[in-house]
């Protein structure tokens, strides 16, 4: 399977929770300064210590440009990125998280490996027929 | 005198089991499906069949306005999640899975604890569980009677004001009309004897004789409509899960078991009876459209008809008392499952989301 899937995340702040929207924005910077995935893994490690001053935690954990981080969190740079994928979700009609899709096939809720796996597999074998 | 009073007892008591046993033996016979039974205080129109899917697929029903009922009973899934345990409410995890709603229409119990007896009554738990929509009941009256179009619909067919009863016989009268359609072992019980392949139909010899299905899944609806405890193993998954364990804590609270803090099975039906008999016993599940509606058992446990038909071949979860090992081959295994697949699955309902108002 490797090299042969890609994942695309899309962020979607669940609009009741203090620090979504924060972490969100946490998570762009991050991605801005290549440390993307190894943010997002320490997001949901930590998840619900996601207020602002952990945040900055993370970043300086992850060795990223911190008053950076600290001045795009803040003036909230990420918003253009963020409304995006928001917009994007209203117009697939998702509300819940996490959301899937692969291929076009939508899988909602928190699912085990060996779900995605099958899907994946069935998908490359398609593929592969074309 | 005694003695004659005796025999004559004795013979009332011999007559009387024979008669139950006679009427057991003709009831446990697979039917097709009757036209669906619709209690007299909330008769079928169309208006209200289509008020009622509106608010099915509305997601104001849920507190945070992002879970409608087809979010756990996706008519893309055949009525389910497709989850081992459903989705919940955000935050928060469920702790059963999702049955499908296609043909509840004839359950006389509701939830895998048959804890509502209509779709009615139903209707109104997962609106107000705070672990699946986590909606005030009151609240969500208000949020739907401040829409025009809800509020005239409402009067029109009901003549009345909007009421969470009300909303509750709209959405039943809904899901009423999720019907098995065209389903093979429909047309081969009315007489096509070539509804089902041959294979199928070796099938259906092992569910009625060898596989003893027939014994818990009967009539039109495929179940006893009864509760049993097959002592399913817990979730390994779920098991350690902070958000389960409040979950299962919480429902064994609220139906007042003493230990609730130290409860570390669902004890199913036991919650709401507290009888012995009902101690870790669920309802037996329709096997109507069995094959669309993976995982399977309360908890989801089984991904596969295969491990379900595994566990009874060995004769159930540890410690119960109710089935004993089959000792089905591996053929008779596959033309069960085949019987399974493609006797009970009915085509496809195509319900679309409405426009909501």
């Amino acid at each position: 399977m490797e090299g042969k899937v890609k994942l695309v995340i899309k962020f979607f702040p669940y609009r009741y929770r203090d620090y979504a929207r924060i972490a969100a924005e946490a998570a762009v910077e991050a991605w801005k300064q290549g440390k993307f995935t190894e943010m997002h893994n320490l997001l949901i490690k930590n998840s619900p210590r996601l207020d602002r001053e952990s945040l900055i935690a993370y970043a300086k954990e992850l060795n990223m440009d911190v008053e950076k981080f600290i001045k795009a969190i803040d003036n909230k740079e990420g918003t253009s990125i963020i409304e995006r994928d928001l917009k994007l979700a209203k117009e697939l009609d998702l509300y819940v998280t996490p959301a899937f899709y692969i291929n076009g096939i939508k899988v909602l809720g928190v699912r085990d490996s060996d779900y995605f796996k099958e899907i994946i597999l069935k998908e490359l074998e398609n593929v592969n027929k074309k | 005198m005694l003695t004659k009073n005796s025999i004559i007892i004795f013979l009332c008591l011999v007559i009387l089991f024979l008669c139950i046993e006679g009427f057991a033996s003709e009831r446990k016979k697979i039917e097709p499906l009757p036209p669906i039974p619709v209690p007299k205080n909330n008769p079928m129109t169309q208006e209200k069949i289509e008020l009622g899917k509106k608010l099915f697929f509305d997601r104001r029903l849920s507190g945070d306005g992002t879970t409608s009922c087809a979010s756990c009973h996706d008519p893309e899934k055949a009525f389910t999640d497709a989850s081992e345990i459903s989705l919940s409410y955000p935050t928060t995890r469920n702790f059963r899975n999702a049955p499908t709603l296609i043909n509840s229409a004839y359950a006389k119990y509701l939830f895998w604890d048959g804890r509502a007896k209509t779709l009615e009554e139903q209707a109104e738990f997962p609106i107000m569980s705070p672990f699946e929509m986590n909606q005030n009941l009151d609240f969500v009256e208000e949020e739907i009677r401040i829409i025009p179009e809800y509020r005239e619909a409402f009067k029109r067919i009901f003549g009345q004001d909007v009421n969470i009863k009300l909303i509750a016989k709209a959405i039943a009268a809904f899901e009423r009309t999720l019907i098995s359609k065209n389903a093979p072992i429909d047309r081969y019980l009315k007489g096509d004897k070539n509804a089902l392949s041959s294979e199928a139909k070796k099938g259906f010899e092992i569910f009625k004789g060898k596989g003893k299905c027939i014994e818990c899944h009967y009539g039109a609806y495929l179940s006893d409509q009864k509760f049993h405890a097959l002592m399913i193993p817990e979730n390994p998954k779920y098991a350690n899960e902070d958000k389960f364990i409040v979950t299962r804590r919480y429902v064994a609270k609220i139906n007042k078991y003493p230990d609730y803090m130290n409860i570390k099975e669902d004890l199913g039906r036991y919650f709401k009876t507290k009888k012995q008999k009902d101690y870790k016993a669920f309802k037996t599940p329709t096997l109507r459209e069995v094959a669309k509606t993976a995982p399977y058992m309360h908890n989801g446990i089984f991904k596969s008809l295969d491990e379900v038909i595994e566990f009874f071949n060995k004769g159930g979860g540890k410690g119960n008392k109710v089935l004993k090992p089959l000792n089905l081959t591996e053929e008779e295994k596959r033309a069960l499952k085949t019987f399974l697949v493609e006797a009970l699955s009915g085509e496809d309902l195509k319900i679309k989301p409405p426009d909501i108002p």
